[in-house]
C-alpha cells in the first residue's frame, strides 16, 4: 500500500490503512476485501454465500465505499454478482450500511459489515429497497454460475483485484451441494417418516428442527454460524448446528463438504441405531406376553381375571 | 432424551447470535415501513443537511459570553427561570454555550476538562487521568474491542492532553485548543473517546448500572451501549456521566436550570455533584481520584453548556 501517497494525519486515511492490515494478517474463509491501490476509500470484496442455503457454494463480489468521514459515517455495499437476493450495482440497504446512517457506529468496521452481509443473504427481504426475492432453485442456479468467474466491472486495475479475489476465494468456498429441490424434498419426507414411525418424540423434535416455521429463527441460526466463522476458535459450535439442522435437509448431499456428510451420516447411523433397538423391544415384549399368556393359560388360570386385577 | 437436551443446547447456541447481527436484523424488520420509501443517500443527505444547518447557528463549542446573555435568552420567559439566573449570577460568572448535537455533553466535557489542565498545568493530574485511561483501555480489550477499532480515538484525546501542557514543542495556547474544539477532526474524535470509554465502564460494571438503564430505556446494558451510548450524536443521562465520571476519576458538578421550585415558594438552583466513585476501581487503587468537581455544567433539559465560576 502506497502509504506514502496519503495524508497520514487525516485520522480516516489511518484508520482505513489500519483495517487493511487487519484484513490481511487474518483472512477468512468467508470474506475477502481489500482497497484498489488507487484509492484506498474503494474496496472491492467477496463474500462465500452461507452454509445450509440455497446461497452456499456462491461466490459474490461486490464493492464497498468507504466516505471521507469514516468511521464516523458508515461505509456503503453494493453486490457486481447477480445473486437472486440483492439487487446489483444498487446500494444495499443493510442498517449496518448507509441505509440508516443512525445505526451505525465507529467500534463496527468492513470485517463487521461483510459478516453482517453474509448473514443477511437467507433473509426474507420483505420489499426492502434494493433487495430481489428469487426462488431457491434461481439462486442456486445463481450460486453455481457464479463460481466461473469474478463479474467484469470497471477498471483494468480494478478487474485484476477482483480476479485474485475470486482466485482465493475459490480455494476456500465449498462446491454448490448437488441435489435437485425435488429429491431433497422427497428424502426428506421419507427421513421424516421412518422417524415418526420409529419414535415419534424424535421425529418431531428433527422436523422441528428442520421445517423451523418462523423466518427469524431461521436467520439466527445462520448468523451463529457466521460468527462462529469469524471467531474460528468457537469451532463446535458449527458442528452442533450441522447436526441438529441438517440432518433431512441435505441427506444426499454427493457433493458437499466431508465434514457435514460425516455429520449427516451420524445422525442416520444414530437413527437407524434407535429403530433396531425399538424394534428388538418390542419384539421381545410381544414374545413375554404371548408366552406368559400361554403359560397361564395351560396352567389352567383364568386370564381374563388377571386383565381384571391390572 | 438425548434428543432433548441437543436441542435445549441448540437453544442456548442460538442466544449467543453476534449482536451486531441482531441489532441489524431487528432493524431491518423494524423500519421498513417507515423507511422504504426513502433511499439510503436521501437518508444521508437530509441527516447532513440538518447538522450544516445545526452548524450554521453554532460551533461546536461557543465563546464564553457573560451569564446576561443567558437571562436575555428568559426575558419574556418563567419567573422561576428568571429568578434561578439571578441566583446563578451570585457565584457564577460566565456561559460558554455548545451545540445542540445529542454530543453536547462530551463536548463540554471536553473543553472544560482540557481548558483546566492548560490553566492549572497540573502535572499529577495529567498522570493520573492517562493511567485512568490506560485501564479504559485494557477494559475495552477485555470486552472483545478490536483494537484498531477505538486506538485512534485514544491516540488522539492523549495528543490534546499533551498539547495543553506548556513546553512542549507540541502545547497549544488557549486560543488554538478553542479551534481544535472547533475542528470537526478532532473535536469527534475526541467525543468518541469519551463515548468509547463510558460504553467500556458501563459494560464492565453491567451489574450495578443496570437498574438504573432499566429505568431509564427498558434496555439490556448492551443494548443500551450500542443504541445510546457508542453512536455519534446520541444525547447523555445520569448514567452516561456516572461512567464517564468514575472511569476517568474526574468530578463533575451539574446546575439544573428548570422550572422546578419548592412548595414554600422560595427558589433555588438544585445541583448535583458527580463523585467518581474509588470503591470499584479496576486495578484496586484509590488514589487515582480528583475529589473536588474541576468543571460546573449547565443542564437545561435535553442540553449541556459550560458555566465558569467568579
Amino acid at each position: 500500500m502506497a502509504e506514502e501517497k496519503y495524508n497520514m494525519k487525516n485520522p480516516a486515511v489511518k484508520r482505513i490503512l489500519q483495517e487493511v492490515k487487519e484484513m490481511q494478517s487474518n483472512p477468512s474463509d468467508d470474506y475477502m476485501s481489500l482497497p484498489l491501490e488507487e484509492n484506498i476509500f474503494e474496496w472491492q470484496f467477496a463474500i462465500a454465500g452461507p452454509p445450509d442455503s440455497e446461497f452456499e457454494g456462491g461466490i459474490y463480489h461486490g464493492r464497498i465505499q468507504l466516505p471521507a468521514e469514516y468511521p464516523f459515517k458508515p461505509p456503503s455495499f453494493m453486490l457486481l454478482t447477480p445473486n437472486g437476493r440483492f439487487e446489483t450495482q444498487t446500494k444495499i440497504c443493510l442498517s449496518i450500511s448507509n441505509y440508516h446512517p443512525e445505526h451505525w457506529q465507529p467500534s463496527w468496521s468492513v470485517r463487521t459489515a461483510l459478516v453482517a452481509l453474509i448473514a443477511f443473504m437467507p433473509t426474507n427481504p420483505n420489499g426492502a429497497l434494493g433487495s430481489l426475492d428469487y426462488k431457491k432453485e434461481e439462486r442456486r442456479k445463481l450460486a453455481i454460475k457464479s463460481r466461473e468467474a469474478a463479474p467484469t466491472f470497471g477498471s483494468s486495475e480494478r478487474q485484476k483485484l477482483m480476479d485474485e479475489i475470486h482466485q482465493y476465494m475459490l480455494t476456500k468456498a465449498p462446491p454448490v451441494p448437488q441435489l435437485g429441490a425435488e429429491q431433497t424434498s422427497d428424502e426428506q419426507a421419507t427421513n421424516q417418516e421412518t422417524d415418526a414411525v420409529v419414535h415419534p418424540q424424535d421425529g418431531d423434535d428433527i422436523a422441528a428442527g428442520d421445517e423451523e416455521p418462523n423466518p427469524e429463527a431461521d436467520d439466527r441460526v445462520v448468523a451463529d454460524v457466521r460468527e462462529v466463522h469469524v471467531n474460528a476458535n468457537a469451532g463446535p459450535l458449527r458442528v452442533s448446528f450441522s447436526a441438529e439442522l441438517s440432518v433431512s435437509r441435505r441427506v444426499p448431499a454427493t457433493g458437499s463438504s466431508e465434514q457435514v456428510q460425516t455429520q449427516e451420516v451420524r445422525v442416520l447411523q444414530r437413527s437407524d441405531d434407535r429403530l433396531f433397538t425399538w424394534a428388538a423391544v418390542g419384539l421381545t415384549l410381544a414374545i413375554v406376553v404371548l408366552l406368559l399368556k400361554k403359560f397361564l393359560r395351560s396352567s389352567g388360570v383364568d386370564v381374563a381375571s388377571i386383565g381384571g386385577f391390572k | 432424551m438425548g434428543n432433548n437436551e441437543k436441542v435445549a443446547v441448540a437453544e442456548e447456541e442460538k442466544k449467543s447470535v453476534n449482536e451486531v447481527v441482531e441489532v441489524a436484523i431487528e432493524t431491518s424488520y423494524v423500519d421498513n415501513d417507515d423507511w422504504a420509501t426513502y433511499r439510503d443517500d436521501e437518508v444521508m443527505q437530509q441527516h447532513n443537511a440538518i447538522q450544516a444547518e445545526e452548524a450554521h447557528k453554532l460551533p461546536f463549542v461557543g465563546d464564553k459570553e457573560p451569564l446576561s446573555a443567558l437571562a436575555a435568552e428568559y426575558q419574556s420567559g418563567s419567573p422561576i427561570i428568571q429568578e434561578k439566573i439571578k441566583l446563578l449570577g451570585q457565584s457564577f460568572s460566565a456561559i460558554r454555550r455548545t451545540r445542540g448535537d445529542g454530543n453536547c455533553f462530551f463536548r463540554c466535557f471536553m473543553f472544560a476538562y482540557l481548558e483546566h489542565i492548560l490553566e492549572s498545568q497540573d502535572k499529577a493530574e495529567v498522570d493520573r487521568i492517562k493511567a485512568n485511561v490506560e485501564q479504559c483501555k485494557k477494559t475495552l480489550q477485555n470486552l472483545g474491542y478490536a483494537e484498531f477499532t477505538f486506538e485512534d480515538f485514544f491516540a488522539l484525546f492523549l495528543e490534546q492532553l499533551e498539547s495543553v501542557m506548556q513546553g512542549n514543542e507540541t502545547s497549544i495556547s488557549h486560543d488554538e485548543l478553542l479551534t481544535r474544539s472547533r475542528d470537526q477532526s478532532v473535536s469527534d474524535y475526541v467525543v468518541m473517546f469519551f463515548r468509547f470509554v463510558t460504553s467500556g465502564e458501563v459494560r464492565r460494571r453491567a451489574e450495578f448500572f443496570e437498574p438504573f438503564i432499566l429505568g431509564l430505556s427498558n434496555m439490556t446494558v448492551e443494548k443500551f451501549c450500542k443504541a445510546s451510548v457508542e453512536p455519534m450524536g446520541e444525547e447523555s443521562d445520569h448514567v452516561h456521566i456516572t461512567a464517564l465520571s468514575d472511569a476517568l476519576g474526574v468530578a463533575i458538578r451539574v446546575m439544573y436550570l428548570d422550572r422546578s421550585s419548592c412548595d414554600t415558594g422560595s427558589v433555588s438552583v438544585n445541583h448535583h455533584d458527580f463523585v467518581p466513585s474509588i470503591s470499584d476501581s479496576p486495578n484496586g487503587t484509590t488514589n487515582a481520584v480528583a475529589a473536588k468537581p474541576v468543571m460546573t455544567l449547565l443542564y437545561r433539559p435535553g442540553h449541556y453548556d459550560i458555566l465558569y465560576s467568579k
